[in-house]
């Protein structure tokens, strides 16, 4: 009983825990439009920008990944 | 020499997409698949450990020890192919040489737009981090790793086994996963779901990127993380300068954990997806899983590498806010 009860904590944690995806989603979305903006007014900047987009899609990507971490962790290891 | 044009065989490989689906089929009827049990830490494969050290304890031989020997011979393989390629003679090379010259090339251009003149101390660290990721990422795709392993018995989460040549060759089915029964341990297992893998790259680049620093600016590097050249001109921004300096400091520990989780949250996620789309969907779904990885692989070890040459080419920069501070 009282692992059930632990196992479904576990499962509503990772639940939670995947909301902080939420910010990063919106992030990635907010630094695609800027670059698609920039590169639909000025297509000679094409290469610049696809590859500064792509870091920027990696730093807002990591705050998802530290939440997807931690819901790994809670489903699988703890 | 003629230029050999080869035509799309789209007509032939259509016919081989659908033999494979129908080998599929028949594959996921006759050997039911199970779902995995899912397990952050890399199995042992020996039970014996390999060595001890006095302090932190036993080493085993894990999978992704296996995998990473297996990466380091394929990544040799490349380079011994590429070596005989160009000391061949042939001005214009083909085949594997050409593609390795043609990423190298873009690589290059790229780094020697973000740092200058710099490009060539840190384009080695660059193309390395790229190739052994690119590698270690596209090797969790190949049927086999992950699945193909020494078959155990153990207590608690078991299937039940056949064997297909007793004695030998055998497989878990589909059944009662509670209780005592069978597992597998893969012999294989994708290099950059392991997080000793990545943390270790991460300590690479971040403490490379140090050197460079170094290298490229003097002792005057130093002066980004504790700020104390302004701090007796002008004592209250100087203290905020020296504040900011601090900051960075963390930051450059930050980028360590951010590195490794990155890598890491990634492909373990991938492989979270392929192991329960293949158990819910086995024919056909897993392989759009499977095109959708090798993009996240490619993206992934690119995004590592450009992020530890943009790194590295800010540090060869100067702290800059001296200049124009006054």
């Amino acid at each position: 009983m009282t692992g059930d009860i632990v196992r479904a904590a576990q499962m509503i944690g990772a639940g939670l825990a995947m909301i902080g995806a939420l910010g990063a989603g919106i992030g990635i979305g907010l630094s695609v439009q800027g670059a698609l903006e920039g590169m639909a007014r000025n297509p000679d900047s094409y290469g610049n920008l696809l590859t500064n987009m792509i870091l920027g899609i990696a730093f807002s990507e990591a705050i998802a990944i530290y939440c997807l971490v931690i819901a790994f962790l809670m489903l699988f290891v703890l | 020499m003629t230029e050999n044009i080869r035509k799309w065989r789209w007509g032939v490989n259509r016919w081989w997409i659908l033999l494979f689906t129908i080998l599929g089929i028949i594959g996921a009827n006759l050997f039911a698949p199970v779902r995995p049990h899912i397990q952050v830490a890399p199995e042992n494969v020996s039970h014996d450990p390999l060595f001890s050290l006095p302090v932190f304890g036993d080493f085993y031989l894990t999978n992704t020890l296996i995998a990473l020997v297996v990466l380091d011979i394929v990544i040799i393989l490349i380079a011994l192919a590429v070596r005989n390629a160009t000391s061949s003679g042939q001005l214009v090379p083909g085949g594997l040489a050409g593609a390795m010259e043609a990423l190298l090339e873009a690589l290059y251009n790229l780094t020697e737009s973000t740092a200058g003149k710099w490009a060539k101390a840190i384009f080695p660290w660059f193309a390395s981090i790229f190739l052994v990721v690119l590698v270690g990422n596209m090797m969790k795709l190949l049927p086999g790793v992950e699945s193909i392993g020494v078959l155990e018995e153990t207590k608690k989460n078991g299937h039940e086994m056949i064997q297909i040549i007793p004695g030998l060759v055998g497989a878990i089915i589909a059944g009662e996963v509670h209780g005592e029964g069978y597992h597998i341990i893969p012999y294989l297992r994708g290099l950059p779901t392991d997080l000793n893998f990545t943390a270790a790259l991460a300590l690479i680049s971040v403490f490379m990127t140090q050197v460079i620093g170094v290298r490229a600016q003097g002792i005057r590097y130093f002066s980004k993380f504790f700020n104390t050249l302004t701090i007796f001109k002008r004592p209250f921004f100087g203290f905020i300068d020296f504040a900011v300096g601090l900051l960075e400091l963390i930051s450059e520990f930050a980028k360590v954990l951010s590195f490794s989780f990155r890598l890491f949250g990634n492909m373990f996620a991938g492989a979270v997806l392929l192991f329960l789309v293949g158990s819910m969907a086995p024919v056909f779904a897993q392989s759009l899983v499977l095109a959708f990885e090798f993009f996240i692989g490619l993206i992934q070890a690119f995004v590592f590498g450009m992020l530890t040459m943009v790194f590295m080419s800010q540090a060869t920069h100067g702290h800059g806010e001296e200049e124009h501070a006054e």
